[in-house]
């Protein structure tokens, strides 16, 4: 990290807080605003990463597809679902600095539901966030989020990125 | 799996239209079923060739609670064994896939090869008189193959599994296997549903427009389909696809293109009983195996294919249309995973679910289905009824 001014840190966690409390207020404008018009988005098994095979559980290759996803989860879906709380915790585990503006960064992340029927609370999944970031004017966006679960078995379906 | 299984207690109604809503409810149904079903006179797809493409390539998986692994042989022959060391029933497969030239036992370092044969034990001079190696290579399951899927039975009595399946069933099943098996692995999604393993494969063909709103919102009309449904509980829908070509709902509507050359047919879904689906909607080619945890719970492992055949560019389409539309967070298909656990909630009540659709006399089991009818589950809960021993009532 040492490279990496604390300017360029701060905005990394900065987005990355943005990112996870949109989330955890189910605030879908505030999820796509996390992106940049280049931006893309993969949810992904572990065990698919590992094998090679590129099946994702949420695959937004382009930043229509971030619309889109906005649409189902708010639009499309919102009746069918049994709704849950989320809760994100992560933590940053490496931060570099590719190239003038464009950051690689990893966080693990656990996410926690409480299911708004039962009132139980479970864990979700359980992985790491491996992610391209462009600052531009000090503001930083996502270029690409990858969510990779070590939760290779959902413990029920999942309405909302994570 | 013995034959002291209790046989639970439970009268079916008269009518041929209602289910007991016990049935999803029952915890002592389950040693029955794994009995009757799981280890009885039916057949259950493991693997295709595709998902253990080299030598070594194994897969791990279930048979009602029994452990078994697929596993490609070093002479090219796919095998299904029970995941036990021959000796003391130790498991020899321990991760859900990988690669291995040679399986060995770590307790007491017996090994076998890829063929299943016993090739090593430590110091068997002092083995009890009977022993003999041939007689303990690694136990084997009933297996057939249909273009490139592994199915396995734990019954001699089972028919053979084109005469189980039924033309009406294998026909579209080979066109969801891509027309001549030739499928390359693209991937998996796999979760747990909260539900008895019947609800899970109880949905039917009135929900589909009802139920999913993308079919609205997307202003995607279903075109001409049939349904066909075997004595023994097969079930398969086959229907036109009318996409619009203009869908005004989404920023990227290429997402939902088919690209197939088929044009007769552009979804197929088959619920193979007990408790496997497969499909082909637009070009996703996807087998679900499905794993009942008991009577509560269902693990369900999405497998989506390719063709050998295909361009990068159908590649590239299959893999975005499959990750986004089906499975556990797909935009046609997770409010399915929602009515399952809002099944099981509401089936913890008395009474009978009511079967209405397509449903012409009560007294009378009718194969007769139209595409948008519930009633082609009926011969599929008559089957499960005399698998499991239930009288009908006559009341």
């Amino acid at each position: 990290m040492s490279n990496l001014s604390n300017e360029a840190v701060s905005a990394v966690e900065n987005l990355n807080r943005d990112y996870i409390s949109a989330l955890d207020t189910m605030d879908m404008a505030g999820w796509l605003s996390c992106f940049n018009q280049q931006g893309s988005y993969t949810f992904i098994a572990e065990e698919n990463v590992r094998r090679g095979l590129p099946i994702a559980f949420m695959l937004d290759d382009c930043y229509e597809r971030l619309q889109d996803r906005v649409t189902q989860v708010v639009d499309i879906q919102i009746d069918s679902t049994e709704h849950y709380q989320t809760r994100h915790f992560t933590q940053l585990m490496s931060i570099t600095e590719q190239e003038k503006g464009v950051i690689q960064a990893s966080f693990n992340f656990s996410v926690y539901y409480t299911q708004k029927d039962t009132n139980h609370t479970k864990i979700l999944c359980v992985g790491r966030y491996e992610d391209t970031i462009m600052i531009e004017e000090g503001k930083a966006q996502f270029k690409h989020r990858k969510a990779i679960t070590d939760t290779n078995v959902l413990p029920r379906y999942i309405a909302y990125p994570v | 799996m013995s034959d002291q299984t209790t046989q639970p207690s439970l009268v079916w109604p008269k009518k041929y239209n209602e289910i007991p809503k016990a049935v999803f409810e029952m915890e002592e149904l389950w040693p029955k079923e794994l009995e009757t079903i799981f280890y009885g006179e039916e057949w259950h797809p493991i693997v295709h060739r595709a998902e253990i493409p080299n030598p070594g390539d194994y897969k791990a998986a279930e048979l009602g609670e029994m452990p078994i692994f697929a596993v490609h042989g070093e002479d090219g022959e796919i095998r299904i064994f029970q995941n036990t060391c021959t000796h003391r029933g130790t498991s020899l497969i321990t991760e859900s896939s990988g690669n291995k030239k040679e399986l060995e036992c770590p307790y007491h370092r017996w090994l076998f090869n890829l063929q299943g044969d016993l090739v090593g034990c430590p110091n068997s001079r002092d083995y009890a008189p009977g022993f003999d190696r041939k007689n303990f290579g690694l136990a084997t399951l009933r297996i057939e193959e249909f273009y490139g899927l592994f199915f396995v039975t734990m019954s001699d009595k089972t028919p053979p599994l084109k005469e189980y399946l039924g033309k009406n069933f294998y026909e579209p099943l080979s066109r969801i296997l891509g027309g001549d098996g030739r499928l390359k692995l693209i991937g998996y999604q796999k979760v747990m549903y909260d539900c008895n393993w019947k609800a899970y494969c109880d949905n039917d063909g009135y929900h589909a427009p009802l139920l999913h709103k993308a079919f609205a919102l997307l202003n995607w009309q279903g075109g001409k389909g049939v349904q066909n449904v075997s004595e023994n509980g097969h079930l398969s829908f086959e229907s036109e696809l009318k996409i619009p070509d203009d869908i005004t709902a989404l920023e990227d509507g290429s997402i939902l293109d088919f690209k197939g050359t088929e044009t007769s047919t552009g979804s197929i879904v088959q619920m193979q009983f007990p408790v496997t689906v497969y499909s082909k909607h637009m070009d996703m080619l996807n087998i679900r195996y499905a794993f009942p945890k008991g009577p509560k719970g269902l693990e369900v492992h999405y497998a989506y294919f390719s063709h050998e055949d295909d361009d990068e560019e159908m590649l590239a389409h299959r893999i975005r249309q499959s990750s986004n539309l089906l499975g556990p967070c797909g935009l046609i298909s997770m409010e399915d995973a929602s009515v399952f656990s809002r099944i099981d909630i509401g089936n913890k009540t008395p009474g009978n679910a009511i079967f209405q659709k397509g449903v012409e006399d009560e007294h009378k089991l009718s194969f007769t289905v139209k595409q948008n009818d519930e009633s082609g589950n009926l011969p599929r809960w008559e089957h499960y009824r005399k698998r499991m021993g239930f009288e009908r009532s006559e009341t």
